[in-house]
């Protein structure tokens, strides 16, 4: 048992490093690139014996001993697959720039991305810009300042509401379908068929759509907004009886073009991670249909944790150049 | 030998109204799945408490890479920081723009509860205990399992979908405890250590704008959308289809489906509870 978790990590460490080394080396589309039993031998064995975790060495002959090391093993799971995911990504952002770039996948998975998050994005929009405005304006009328609803629905739009809306929706609809897709693909072994083919499944499948997650985000991330504020300005007008021009005027009183950078750069950095997450949760997927479910559950939860934890960070540095 | 088929009038008008038709019996099928498990519920206590207690268990601590960082509740906790976090960050420097940051400690009270809370806590509950659902369910339904199910005379909607409406409806009420704790410290913190504002400035404002009765509507629409969510993902996970994809399929679609349902619930709720008028008095 322990011979066989060695010789996993070993191949996964190999694995992860070959990846790195083709890819500094330009050797993107050779077989070996990914190869579990190329690593044993040549440059990358070398290397990897210099590098190898303690653990990769010949198991013990005293069993006592090589308890303690599992155990180790299991403990650093999580730890080892944060690595894998940044190795990944790494690869992902390396192959970007390598000729050839899948145009075909991109643009059909930008596409698949779009068709699947476009109605639930403006679905979800409406609501939450009518309950924030509603929720403003009480408080603005309250304090006889009705006429500044505008400015309320354009922060609370702007800043939030629509980066936060592109986030679920990206990440709910479509990292889960991509996410599904590719866990679908490894378990039918369709990803070991590429390599032995000589195709690096990095390049070819994960680069198109890490790449069309992101521009979706941001061209969802400017929809968003626009109907968020259609939505905001009907029921402020229609429902609360404030008066259209007042609300129109009030939109640019405290909201301006940097926020809406900041805005967009936000939904970047969403687009991006959802799709590093989705496609690394996808191709290390293992254990038939439950496993694909499990994964695109994770997927789901991971990506809102690290887009919210990015929400508060960029939100946090941007102020510091929107408001004056 | 080959059969002549009669070639169908109208091939696109028929298309339209099976696309029409198709929508609505699915409109239908959902409803009576609904109605089905809500009315099993009371069998449900009565017949499946073990699998019940034993869904509990699970939900609140997740299951495989979930219960690794934590659970559902580190999640729901984690989320509802960060939102809370964020009312400290965008409220107080909006705020001191218009030179009334002062007020952050009423935006806190005003905008976590009615807003912040019940909306962070349907999407962490759709994406943590929703989806673990739907991927259960799903896969037993690739596998099988629900037929085997149903031959062995158990009901299966009541034993998979009505327990977890239930143990979802419990779960859910210590999670909205750790949201609410968790926003409100969240927004705290960020205002009295980060931007340094004075703590007897921002309690003053707080507690003198938290409403009680805020917060017990709060909770009762975090249970509503625990409901409806359940609800939402026992559903598609019910009727997952196709395969290994299929399932992570069904996942994706139901978590979309009951964020759009929860959205519209939220504002139903609100625009219920507090009235056109908001219910809010700023001077008493």
């Amino acid at each position: 048992m322990p011979q066989a978790e060695n010789n996993d990590l070993q191949r996964r460490a190999g694995g992860i490093f070959a990846v790195a080394v083709s890819a500094a080396t330009g050797h993107t589309r050779s077989p070996v690139a990914l190869s579990p039993t190329a690593i044993t031998n040549g440059l990358t064995s070398r290397a990897l014996r210099k590098f190898a975790p303690k653990s990769s060495l010949p198991p013990p002959a005293n069993r006592v001993v090589g308890a303690p090391r599992v155990t180790v093993y299991r403990a650093a799971k999580p730890v080892r697959a944060v690595g894998d995911l940044f190795a990944m990504a790494l690869d992902a952002m390396v192959l970007i720039f390598k000729p050839p770039f899948a145009w075909r996948e991109y643009l059909l998975q930008s596409w698949f991305v779009a068709r699947v998050s476009m109605l639930p994005a403006l679905m979800m929009t409406l609501p939450y810009s009518v309950i924030l405005t509603f929720i403003f304006n009480i408080l603005l009328t309250e304090i006889g300042a009705g006429d500044f609803s505008g400015t309320g629905a354009a922060i609370g739009t702007v800043n939030q509401i629509a980066p936060i809306v592109t986030v679920l929706v990206v990440s709910g609809a479509g990292s889960t379908a991509m996410c599904a897709d590719l866990g679908a693909r490894t378990i039918r072994e369709e990803l070991d068929a590429m390599r032995v083919l000589g195709i690096n499944p990095i390049q070819r499948l994960v680069v198109p759509r890490v790449l069309a997650a992101t521009t979706v985000a941001l061209a969802l991330e400017s929809a968003v907004t626009v109907v968020g504020l259609t939505g905001a300005f009907f029921f402020t007008v229609y429902v609360q009886h404030v008066s259209a021009g007042a609300f129109v005027a009030g939109l640019t009183t405290l909201t301006g073009l940097s926020d809406v950078v900041v805005s967009m750069v936000k939904a970047t950095l969403f687009g991006f991670a959802a799709g590093v997450i989705a496609c690394y949760k996808g191709i290390s997927v293992g254990g038939g249909p439950a496993g694909v479910g499990n994964a695109v559950n994770e997927t789901v939860v991971f990506t809102f944790m690290v887009l919210f934890a990015i929400n508060v960070i960029v939100t946090a540095v941007g102020i510091q150049f929107t408001v004056s | 030998m080959t059969v002549a088929l009669p070639s169908k009038l109208h091939p696109p008008l028929q298309r339209t109204k099976n696309v029409v038709v198709g929508g609505w019996n699915r409109i239908g099928s959902q409803m009576q799945f609904y109605v089905t498990t809500l009315g099993s519920i009371p069998d449900a206590l009565i017949n499946y408490r073990a699998e019940g207690l034993r869904l509990i268990a699970q939900m609140g601590l997740g299951t495989a890479a979930l219960a690794m960082v934590g659970g559902t509740v580190v999640i729901v906790g984690f989320l509802t920081m960060t939102t809370g976090a964020l009312v400290a960050v965008q409220g107080y420097n909006q705020l001191a723009s218009v030179g009334i940051e002062a007020l952050t400690g009423f935006a806190s009270a005003y905008f976590n509860v009615r807003l912040i809370v019940p909306g962070t806590a349907s999407v962490a509950l759709s994406a943590t205990i929703g989806a673990g659902a739907t991927a259960q369910i799903g896969a037993m339904r690739i596998n099988e399992e629900i037929d085997a199910l149903e031959v062995l005379g158990i009901r299966s909607i009541t034993y998979l979908a009505s327990t977890r409406v239930i143990a979802g409806v419990v779960v859910v009420i210590p999670l909205y405890c750790i949201a609410v704790m968790m926003a409100f410290l969240a927004s705290r913190a960020g205002t009295v250590t980060i931007y340094g504002q004075g703590s007897g400035v921002y309690d003053h404002y707080f507690n003198t704008f938290l409403s009680g009765r805020d917060i017990i509507w709060s909770f009762f629409q975090s249970i509503a959308i625990t409901i409806v969510i359940m609800l939402v993902h026992t559903y598609y996970g019910y009727n997952a289809s196709g395969g290994p994809a299929g399932v992570g399929e069904a996942v994706g679609r139901a978590v979309r489906t009951s964020m759009v349902v929860a959205a519209v619930e939220i504002v139903m709720i609100t625009l219920a509870v507090y009235g056109e008028s908001g219910n809010f008095h700023l001077a008493s």
